[in-house]
């Protein structure tokens, strides 16, 4: 108190008046605004305490985004700095459009979100529902806790799991497929297969604990609503069409536009794992292109070119996306 | 309540669907686990189809542990999630209650900031140049560092804060606490929920991470467990295998992958059934905040 006090003695006579004999309220009484430099003086531990914070940003979100937009324009070369570099101008979104993998590349990102949010979205909501509606309490909790399990366990396990599903040599499946007396089949390195693979693995791993947010929209509706259903005579149906939807769709709206708006996020990092050079075609997309051209092949300033695209148009999807949510279901990520 | 027969059938057909679902969910690891204890003549001899094995073998397990590699990377995935969590929560609380603050000049342009950063990333390349410049390469620092603020958990924090009754804050500023005491005697301890739940989520995150230990680091002394075990399961006949199973051996290279995926299963495994509903709790604390 003290130190917010000392530092206004003498600076402003049209401050230093209200709070006179009372320096413990000075600036909260008299209903009259403090200067701005006062009230910046009466916060200065906080400014301290927030520098590490803003340090954090400035260092590695920041300057990143900064280097993304310089290195765009630049030809890096290995060794150089960012800033040594020759500037190219448009150079390399010129080779980005002439180059042969990137309209391969961004369909197969947009198919593959696509099919991510079409096959990802409905079955959870589906087993939300069934959750919300099992009169038995116990082994509804039982079954909760099993099926939240594989949201836990790292891409890296997921497609341990996989591997042990689908290989030819011992994979589940090949060994029920040889059971039947049909043929073994290399699942993992057949391209037709990959997006189902990887698509159902993802709903393995996800489909649990993507009920939470609608069980939590179905916990705060009054049971009372279905007691007096039940009583009107309306049967499991009725009360999920009148009841159950109008509720969590609020919630439903918001989760798609969200996941609309992060649609260029393919899960690139489930796609290194599973792919391989067999499958190629039909998995390559941004996240992965980007690792290997700029990390694997040092094509530094065409990586992150195209990176930088990606984000500007994640970053037009997201708003536009909030935009909807929020008129569609009152509320958005901001 | 229910009492009528399409009430009844409602029910049977909700329960069979969702314990098909669970055991969906389920089976893949226990088939997992299965094929882990199983050995190469058990193999041969049931024309390799096993599912439940009759002579369990944990050969596969003692290879892998035997490897000095594998306990070092669980030494720094350890590290990693303690330390990036702790300062983690560290930093986001005091920047959580720093931009609480309503009166606070120039909190809406700290608050941008902040935000912008969720909506906007510079991506992989620009990120690894700051790194290397930053001389961060093959350093686990690089891994604690990159994530010392969570901006979303920051937010969610920020509310909680606010959310507190008013009087709590008021009362200690009467009693002259300085912002730190405040900080530690009075935020800290009431918004320990919503800390808690951040801290989880970060440490299942450092846990679970591995490609930014394949980006940022060279040397395989410093790998943590999640990129080992990558590295043993994608390689699929290359020597990391191979010099682990040794010819004429009672392991096959499958076992020995199914292996590798339980340990690396069995950290969370152990401390989920404790945590499990701190981390629901997590969720509507975000789901409310939205």
């Amino acid at each position: 108190m003290s130190e917010a006090r000392r530092p206004s003695a003498g600076k402003t006579a049209a401050v230093a008046v209200p709070g006179v004999g009372n320096p413990g309220t000075a600036g909260l009484s008299a209903g009259r605004k403090p200067s701005l430099w006062k009230r910046i003086q009466q916060h200065r531990t906080l400014y301290l305490l927030f520098i590490p914070v803003l340090a954090y940003f400035l260092v590695f979100k920041y300057w990143p985004i900064l280097l993304a937009w310089v290195v765009a324009f630049k030809e890096l070369q290995l060794g150089s700095g960012v800033f040594q570099s020759p500037w190219v101008g448009l150079q390399n979104f010129k080779d980005i459009f002439l180059s042969p993998d990137i309209p391969n590349v961004i369909s197969n990102t947009i198919e593959i979100s696509v099919l991510r949010l079409v096959c990802g979205f409905l079955p959870p909501i589906i087993l939300a529902i069934m959750f919300h509606d099992m009169a038995t309490r116990r082994l509804k909790r039982w079954l909760q806790t099993l099926v939240y399990i594989p949201h836990f366990f790292s891409w890296v396990i997921v497609f341990g799991v996989v591997f042990g599903f689908f290989s030819v040599g011992s994979g589940f499946v090949n060994n029920m497929l040889a059971a039947f007396g049909f043929d073994r089949h290399e699942f993992l390195l057949d391209s037709s297969w990959f997006r189902p693979i990887l698509i159902g693995s993802a709903l393995w791993k996800e489909i649990g604990w993507s009920t939470i947010i609608y069980l939590a929209a179905l916990s705060t509706v009054d049971a009372q609503l279905y007691e007096a259903a039940v009583i009107d005579g309306a049967g499991p149906l009725k009360r999920m069409r009148h009841i159950t939807f109008p509720s969590i769709m609020p919630v439903v709206t918001f989760v798609l536009c969200i996941n609309l708006g992060f649609l260029l996020n393919a899960g690139g990092e489930q796609i290194l794992l599973f792919y391989n050079d067999a499958v190629l075609d039909k998995a390559d997309v941004i996240d992965t292109w980007v690792y290997r051209e700029g990390l694997a092949r040092l094509q530094f300033s065409l990586a992150a070119t195209v990176g930088l695209f990606q984000s500007v148009i994640g970053l037009a999807l997201v708003v536009i996306c909030n935009y909807f949510a929020k008129k569609l279901s009152g509320r958005g990520i901001w | 309540m229910y009492k009528s027969r399409s009430e009844k059938t409602y029910q049977i057909v909700i329960h069979v669907l969702v314990i098909l679902i669970v055991i969906s969910a389920v089976f893949p690891l226990l088939y997992v686990l299965g094929m882990s204890l199983t050995g190469q003549v058990e193999m041969m001899k049931r024309n390799y189809f096993v599912i439940i094995p009759h002579e369990p073998t944990f050969a596969a397990y003692e290879r892998i542990l035997v490897s000095p590699l594998i306990w070092k990377s669980f030494g720094i995935s350890v590290f990693r999630s303690v330390i990036g969590t702790g300062l983690m929560l560290l930093l986001t609380v005091v920047g959580a209650y720093v931009l609480s603050v309503r009166t606070l000049p120039g909190r809406n342009i700290m608050l941008f900031l902040v935000v912008a950063t969720i909506l906007f990333n510079a991506g992989l390349i620009p990120t690894y140049l700051v790194v290397k410049e930053l001389g961060l390469i093959d350093s686990i620092w690089a891994l604690v560092l990159l994530y010392l603020v969570d901006s979303f958990g920051l937010l969610v924090i920020k509310i909680f804060i606010e959310n507190l009754p008013d009087g709590l804050i008021e009362a200690g500023k009467i009693d002259g606490a300085s912002e730190i005491q405040m900080l530690v005697r009075i935020v800290v301890p009431l918004a320990a929920p919503a800390l808690a739940a951040i801290g989880l989520f970060s440490m299942v995150f450092h846990w679970n991470s591995w490609f930014d230990a394949m980006v940022y680091l060279n040397d395989a002394n410093l790998f943590p467990m999640q990129l080992i075990l990558k590295n043993m399961l994608t390689a699929a006949s290359s020597d990391a295998m191979q010099s682990l199973v040794i010819n004429g051996s009672a392991i096959t290279p499958e076992s020995m992958k199914m292996a590798t995926v339980i340990v690396g299963t069995l950290p969370i495994l152990l401390v989920y059934p404790f945590l499990q509903k701190y981390f629901v709790k997590g969720v509507y604390m975000g789901a409310v905040k939205g």
